[in-house]
């Protein structure tokens, strides 16, 4: 049993930590509040599920061409919708929203509900660690948060692109004087974003079905782990995943599934009363409190 | 004020009036039938499939004979999102003010998803006195209210199976595992809505507690959760034999896929939705063998030794090219249509009240076995199909939906699946 | 040559904001016709409609009073995601007065406004000095989290909800309760705000730090106005719990969260007339769509980013400035 939480929890601690990749990078990193995310989390796996069983090509290629699918699908929203909003922050988010609704509400029109909607594991199969199982694909989803937390990092650190992503988060004026162009660089962050919004989906929806009510916990998920580990910060969202993924976990075996989400609630809640920009946040007292 | 400005208003008053108007000339045709519920989840969509069969049927026949004129049925749905986890119970309720005020429906038909909703439109029906027949919403509860307070709530009726009943096949499933296998420890996981609850409860207190078994734990998921490891890794750690799901959303399935995975030693005995159609041995890639799945009512399933519940199946697979997968609710849709009709030929009239007196003298022999209310306006299931409507429990086996209990309809016995052997 | 376009207030609009109101019907009514609208809208010509309309009136009155609550405390600077908790919150209160005690109506209103509005602002005190999106996210949880705790714990009837609550006695009085506290509560705000005390109240949205320069303490002003917030959204949840005979988990449903900040973005924000107005729009909207079926919430959805994207400042912004402006096309220089 102890085996298990212990492995069970780091599962959903990358699990999470996945999940809040691509948010946090449009949202915490670039400043676009991205409230459709959730809604191409569905819709790449969608997409995927579309390529392997209409079309019949090998997974493989499904795969990528589900994640560039999305890239432009985000692409092409910042440049319809949040350009023309951008700067009122309350009309973003609900553009946003408004559209992942609209994404969402068509797949259940077109009748994407039922057990049918799953994807294939990457490996079929599991393995005994102690007396515990777990399956391939739980490993996969570890492997795949591992090397997405590299990328990001070596990305967002190291790259000029990434340099400038960040630069346009904490002064967009004096990066505009750098010559950065702020546009170009929302919308590409809006491309990465869905592009590991995509990526997330085809590691981790094999565990479950592709369900249209899905995308509203990914979208919460996604915004817990930012929030408390302090939005921008890459080790605060893996330190957040780990704390709320563990916390998840033992909460599910010790007590009752039921308080597993408000495990991660009330975790928001406090970080937020006490400090606001999360654990790893910058703090910049006066924006966040008077 | 000019005389123009006087024109433009009534011309906006007689619009605001028309509609009215128009409904008030129309109503004399057809009688109206709501249906309020999901229709983005199999029960709904193919119980609104099975009422329309029965509906055009009688239309066929000429109609409904309402004291000497012939009267089609209308059936006009509503997609009142009932089954969605949060279960807005606001939207349920504006759905059926919608059908009833709107759309002039004289009896809601098949009713909400969930019991949350259906319980809180009895309150609404009553208003209007419009008689109301369930199909899915399963909580004992609407029973209860029905008999406290019989006049303000006499007019819901529910055809479909019940938590109480569902407890009988299953008990009755636990008493057979038991007897043959020698099958002691349960575990069960269950879903967080009124109905699957009450059925956990009552499980614990009707079945385990009295025939001796260890429950070695209980867990209760909210609606919509897709990963059950933790529950399975429990079973596990406590040795269960038996696990019993109750589930009805379909990422339930899962649960059965996770417990392929985890290599849990314990047979799979209960209610998980999408197990019970046909098409679930090919999309759980044939790893459901020896599932044992609960199948609400007969006539969802083809049972041959009751014809009737063969006939439907096949009618419905004939009308609609492809056959029955929900486990509930599409044979007590079809048969509720025709309870109406009988109990408004009999009353003469579409009168809430007097179709009330009708419905609770139905008896009817249909597909889901011999049809009659009892006083707290439930239907009567029971073991024989001669004497009372039924459900039954089927077990996967190489692909093919075996029926296996109760014992008077059984086309086979409970066989193990591989690796899992009886303590006996 | 280039053209730019060029504003500028009509005549009218400059006579009638003095004293020269008085001089000719003209201007009386270029006055009073904006504001005689909704009250003649509301109590004569809504109650013309068919039985079901008038459902879908009321409910729309309900979104519209969470939406003037949400723009009360916008105009402090409180911007909530959760207006789902002032409404869930008043809802259980007048549900279980209603269901435990047996307290009608009459009685149950006001206790839910009143007493629910306190237990709001007791529990959003803590968080009251947060500042903007930090604010906003406190409010987004913090129905969720109740919604999870209601269900984990099974208190005041669990997934279940109360049921069986007594209704109003009749439609036309439920509907003419909903549009008269509408209509209190429309112009009852607007007069605030636009006295001393609404001066110093936008002062603390525009600049918090020198209204405290000023002496003033701010976090009073801010309690202050959560309160007459939150008894706006209070009452909401208590009416509409009478109304659906009814109150459970889903009075914290994301619902009445979304909705009347919709309806407050598309009618325009600040001004409480464009809340209203939104509301008007939106609700009625989602009604009509209700005959594509399940195609309703992807058009609504659309609808949504349309009059995001086209016209963010808000119809009623919008609208106001064609009211009392022209506008023409002049040479630019």
């Amino acid at each position: 049993m102890l085996l298990g939480t212990l492995i069970y929890g780091f599962v959903n601690s990358c699990l999470l930590a996945l999940l809040a990749m691509g948010f946090n990078l449009t949202f915490g990193i670039s400043g676009v509040a991205n409230f459709s995310y959730g809604a191409i989390y569905i819709f790449s796996g969608f997409a995927a599920w579309i390529f392997l069983n209409s079309a019949g090509l090998p997974y493989a290629l499904c795969v990528i061409m589900a994640i560039g699918l999305s890239a432009t699908l985000g692409v092409l929203i910042y440049h319809v919708v949040i350009k023309r909003v951008k700067g009122l922050a309350l009309s973003e988010v609900m553009a946003t929203f408004g559209l992942g609704l609209a994404i969402m509400e068509l797949f259940r029109y077109f009748d994407f509900v039922g057990f049918k909607y799953t994807l294939p594991n990457l490996i079929e199969g599991s393995v005994a660690i102690g007396d515990v199982y777990i399956d391939y694909q739980r490993i996969a989803v570890i492997l795949a948060a591992i090397a997405l937390t590299g990328f990001i990092y070596v990305f967002t650190h190291y790259t000029r692109t990434g340099l400038a992503f960040r630069a346009i988060a904490q002064d967009e004026r004096t990066a505009l004087t750098f010559g950065m162009d702020s546009d170009h660089i929302a919308a590409l962050s809006m491309g990465f974003g869905s592009a590991l919004a995509a990526a997330a989906a085809v590691v981790v929806l094999p565990l479950g079905t592709i369900a249209v009510e899905g995308g509203y916990d990914v979208l919460l998920n996604a915004l817990a782990v930012c929030i408390v580990g302090g939005l921008g910060s890459t080790v605060g969202i893996l330190v957040a995943s780990v704390l709320i993924g563990y916390a998840q976990t033992i909460t599910a075996n010790y007590l009752e599934p039921h308080w597993m989400m408000l495990v991660s609630l009330i975790a928001i809640a406090i970080v937020l009363c006490i400090k606001p920009s999360g654990i790893f946040g910058h703090q910049k007292e006066l924006e966040e409190r008077i | 004020m000019s005389k123009q400005a006087l024109r433009v208003f009534s011309l906006l008053f007689f619009l605001t009036l028309l509609p009215g108007f128009y409904s008030v000339c129309h109503s004399a045709d057809p009688i109206v039938l709501g249906v309020p519920t999901s229709l983005g989840f199999l029960e709904g969509k193919e119980g609104l499939a099975c009422v329309n069969l029965a509906v055009d049927e009688i239309n066929a026949a000429g109609g409904v004979n309402v004291g000497g004129t012939m009267r089609p049925f209308k059936v006009v749905a509503i997609d009142a999102r009932g089954a969605e986890p949060g279960v807005p119970v606001a939207e349920v309720i504006k759905a059926h003010k919608k059908l009833i005020l709107e759309d002039g429906a004289k009896f809601i038909v098949f009713g909400s998803f969930r019991s949350e909703a259906a319980i809180a439109c009895m309150d609404l029906v009553s208003q209007y006195k419009i008689p109301m027949l369930l199909g899915t919403a399963m909580s004992p509860e609407m029973q209860k209210k029905v008999t406290q307070d019989y006049d303000k709530y006499k007019y819901t009726f529910r055809v479909c199976l019940n938590a109480v009943y569902l407890i009988k096949y299953l008990g009755g499933t636990m008493g057979y595992l038991n007897k043959k296998f020698g099958f002691n420890k349960v575990f069960i996981m269950d879903q967080d809505v009124a109905w699957a609850r009450k059925t956990g409860d009552l499980m614990i207190s009707m079945v385990f507690e009295k025939m001796g078994w260890q429950v070695v734990g209980r867990q209760t998921y909210p609606t919509g959760a897709s990963d059950f490891s933790s529950g399975l890794m429990k079973a596990k750690a406590g040795g269960a034999q038996v696990i019993l799901p109750i589930f009805d959303m379909p990422q339930s399935g899962i649960l059965v896929k996770q417990w392929n995975a985890m290599k849990v030693p314990a047979l799979v005995a209960g209610f998980i939705s999408p197990l019970a159609g046909p098409a679930a041995w090919k999309t759980f890639d044939e790893k459901i063998e020896g599932a044992i799945n609960a199948i609400f009512e007969i006539g969802n399933v083809p049972v041959k030794k009751v014809p009737k519940s063969v006939e439907f199946f096949e009618k419905y697979e004939k009308r609609y090219g492809k056959p029955i997968e929900a486990g509930h609710s599409p044979a007590p849709a079809y048969e509720m249509v025709y309870l109406l009709k009988d109990a408004i030929e009999k009353a003469r009239s579409v009168d809430g009240d007097a179709v009330v007196t009708e419905l609770e003298k139905t008896d009817r022999l249909g597909a889901m076995g011999r049809i009659k209310f009892g006083k707290d306006h439930q239907v009567i299931y029971g073991e024989d199909p001669a004497e009372n409507a039924m459900g039954c429990m089927i077990q996967w086996r190489q692909g093919k939906r075996v029926v296996v209990y109760p014992e008077s309809v059984a086309e086979g016995e409970i066989a193990l699946p591989e690796g899992l052997k009886a303590v006996k | 040559m280039k053209k730019r376009k060029e504003r500028i207030d009509r005549g009218i609009k400059v006579r009638s904001e003095d004293i020269f109101a008085l001089t000719s019907y003209r201007e009386m009514i270029y006055l009073l016709a904006p504001r005689a609208l909704p009250v003649v809208g509301l109590l004569l010509f809504v109650p013309l409609f068919s039985p079901y309309w008038r459902e879908i009136f009321i409910s729309t009155a309900i979104y519209a009073l969470l939406a003037i609550s949400w723009d009360v405390l916008v105009s402090v600077g409180l911007i909530s995601l959760g207006q789902s908790f002032f409404y869930g919150v008043g809802s259980y209160v007048a549900g279980a007065l209603n269901h435990y005690w047996g307290l009608p109506p009459v009685l149950t209103l006001p206790v839910a406004t009143i007493g629910g509005a306190a237990i709001c602002t007791i529990a959003l005190l803590p968080v009251l000095r947060l500042r903007g999106i930090y604010f906003s996210m406190v409010t987004l949880v913090l129905p969720l989290m109740i919604l999870r705790l209601v269900e984990a714990t099974r208190i005041f009837g669990g997934t279940e909800g109360l049921t069986g609550l007594s209704p109003f006695p009749g439609q036309l009085t439920e509907m003419y309760i909903a549009n008269a506290c509408l209509l209190i509560a429309l112009f009852g705000f607007r007069r605030l705000l636009d006295s001393d005390y609404g001066l110093i109240v936008r002062g603390i949205n525009d600049n918090d730090r020198a209204v405290m320069n000023a002496g003033l303490n701010i976090h009073w002003y801010k309690t202050q106005i959560l309160f007459l917030g939150a008894a706006v959204g209070c009452f909401a949840g208590a009416f509409g719990t009478h109304h659906d005979m009814f109150a459970g988990m889903p009075g914290f449903a994301l619902d009445y969260s979304i909705m009347p900040i919709a309806a407050a973005i598309v009618g325009g924000t600040g001004t409480f007339a464009g809340s209203v107005l939104g509301a008007f729009i939106l609700v009625p909207l989602s009604e009509i769509l209700r005959a594509l079926g399940a195609l309703r919430i992807v058009f609504y959805g659309l609808f949504l980013v349309i009059f995001v994207v086209g016209i963010p400042e808000g119809l009623f912004h919008y609208i106001r400035r064609k009211y009392h402006q022209f506008e023409r096309w002049v040479d630019v220089e």
